[in-house]
């Protein structure tokens, strides 16, 4: 049984690929592109006429948008799977949690390509590959773990209340901006420094730059805390998958 | 007698009228009794909205009953279900193996069957090409010949099965027949007394979501006649 359900995971997740590439013209191309025109308009505002990027600001702002990138689609499309696979649910006693992870494994997916390509454009930009990236796995598993047990908790709650989505996407634009995703947090008036660092987007953010632009390793405490609230968040979202799951397939997709 | 494997006791399945604050509920299966046995072919008849489509989806273990108890023994219940998470822009052959995998399937078991499948199918060199190029009919038999590659002990069909052109519709019919002959344990259900008389041999009456009567093909179909002609010439 539980291997079966591996199978039919790892399966969806290629079918997904395959058919996210099929779909367009550019298929794989769009993985690279997409965000690459993204990271280009936050380029042109924040360094181009506002003027407040500050020397390394294209490596800082490549890392934070490829590793946000990441974790808000696996956040959103592991969210919205549940609900936008509804008329399945309706059709095949499954576990419910198979739709968000499959959605998530793509997403990683996609992730390790451009990343592959981040590495690439750093070294360009004269950031080598250094002795500390053996800590990028820890640092990956942690951000993975977050978008995880956020992903499962949205997940939850979408089929039954679909409105949510609306709020979602104003509430992860707002997180990226105070996550020092786009903008460093040195910016952000001390009065407000407290709640930045118990941010756990922000403190994932802060090591992804130590690693790849100062070959520094990570810090261990704030990671060690991201990993804590993230096991919580995974099993309490997960514990609210299983417990809704009975009221998935009467809904009405 | 032969083996029990699923019984149905006053089982009772209720929605959410709407989705939105405050909507009330309402019953679409208020009380059935049903007894499965190993190689019944059960056919289910009631007016529309009797709760036949909610009965079989309790059945194949979708639904959880909100009162009563459902009891099954370690079978599998599947509903004959088509173009089961079908992706456009995938090949047939990738269809074919995601929609087994969802069916239950391992996945050396559907790739063991993928040629017989593209026989049945009579896809030929289009078995490898996007379903977003097929037609309606060429999806729809690809989408029967996958649905019987899985073989659960029991087999829930919903409605009749109109598959394809009439040519196809003549072979799928003819599959099912021969699993029924098999001694496949089926439930049916169908608007279409004609289908049920032909094809099973007991039969369970529901009406507004209540179990009216269940047993022997014939005493259930006088008795539901009856009910019609009663109701027809109170009228």
């Amino acid at each position: 049984m539980r291997r079966h359900l591996i199978e039919l995971i790892l399966f969806s997740t290629y079918a997904e690929l395959r058919a996210e590439t099929a779909r367009n013209y550019l298929g794989l191309i769009w993985w690279i592109l997409e965000p690459a025109m993204m990271m280009g308009a936050f380029w042109l505002v924040f360094d181009v006429i506002l003027k407040s990027g500050g020397p390394d600001y294209i490596p800082f702002l490549l890392i934070g948008l490829s590793v946000w990138q990441w974790m808000k689609s696996c956040m959103t499309h592991g969210g919205y799977a549940i609900w936008s696979n509804l008329p399945m649910v309706r059709q095949v006693p499954l576990p419910p949690l198979v739709f968000p992870l499959i959605a998530m494994l793509a997403d990683t997916v996609k992730f390790a390509f451009i990343f592959a390509l981040l590495v690439l454009i750093l070294w360009a930009l004269g950031y080598p590959p250094n002795g500390s990236y053996w800590a990028l796995p820890i640092l990956f598993g942690a951000v993975f773990l977050a978008a995880a047990g956020v992903g499962f908790v949205i997940a939850a709650l979408v089929p039954l209340v679909p409105d949510l989505r609306f709020v979602i996407e104003q509430v992860l634009m707002v997180v990226m901006f105070l996550s020092g995703v786009v903008f460093p947090l040195s910016q952000v008036p001390p009065s407000l420094k407290w709640l930045m660092d118990l941010n756990p987007v922000a403190v994932v953010m802060d090591d992804a730059r130590l690693i790849l632009m100062h070959d520094q390793l990570p810090n261990w405490v704030g990671l060690s805390k991201v990993y804590l609230i993230s096991i919580v968040l995974c099993l309490f979202g997960i514990a609210a998958v299983r417990a809704l799951a009975p009221r998935f397939p009467k809904l009405a997709g | 007698m032969s083996e029990i494997l699923v019984e149905l006791e006053h089982v009772g399945v209720a929605f959410h009228a709407q989705r939105s604050i405050g909507g009330g509920r309402f019953w679409a299966i208020e009380d059935v009794n049903l007894q499965l046995r190993r190689g019944d072919r059960l056919g289910v008849i009631g007016r529309n909205g009797a709760g036949k489509s909610t009965l079989l989806r309790v059945i194949a273990g979708i639904l959880a009953p909100d009162r009563g108890k459902v009891r099954r023994g370690p079978v599998s219940c599947q509903l004959l279900a088509l173009s089961l998470g079908f992706v456009p822009y995938l090949s047939g052959r990738d269809n074919a193996v995601l929609s087994g995998l969802l069916l239950g399937l391992r996945r050396r078991e559907i790739i063991a069957r993928l040629p017989a499948i593209r026989e049945f199918s009579e896809l030929g060199e289009f078995f490898d090409e996007p379903i977003a190029t097929y037609s309606a009919g060429m999806s729809m038999r690809l989408a029967f010949s996958v649905a019987m590659q899985a073989e659960p002990d029991v087999l829930l069909i919903d409605e009749v099965l109109a598959v394809g052109d009439s040519e196809f519709q003549e072979k799928s019919g003819a599959a099912l027949r021969e699993r029924m002959r098999e001694g496949q344990t089926v439930v049916l259900v169908s608007h279409s007394e004609e289908q049920i008389k032909k094809r099973c041999d007991r039969v369970l009456w529901i009406e507004h979501g209540r179990s009216v009567l269940e047993g022997a093909r014939d005493e259930v179909f006088a008795a539901y006649n009856a009910a019609l002609h009663h109701v027809a010439e109170a009228v």
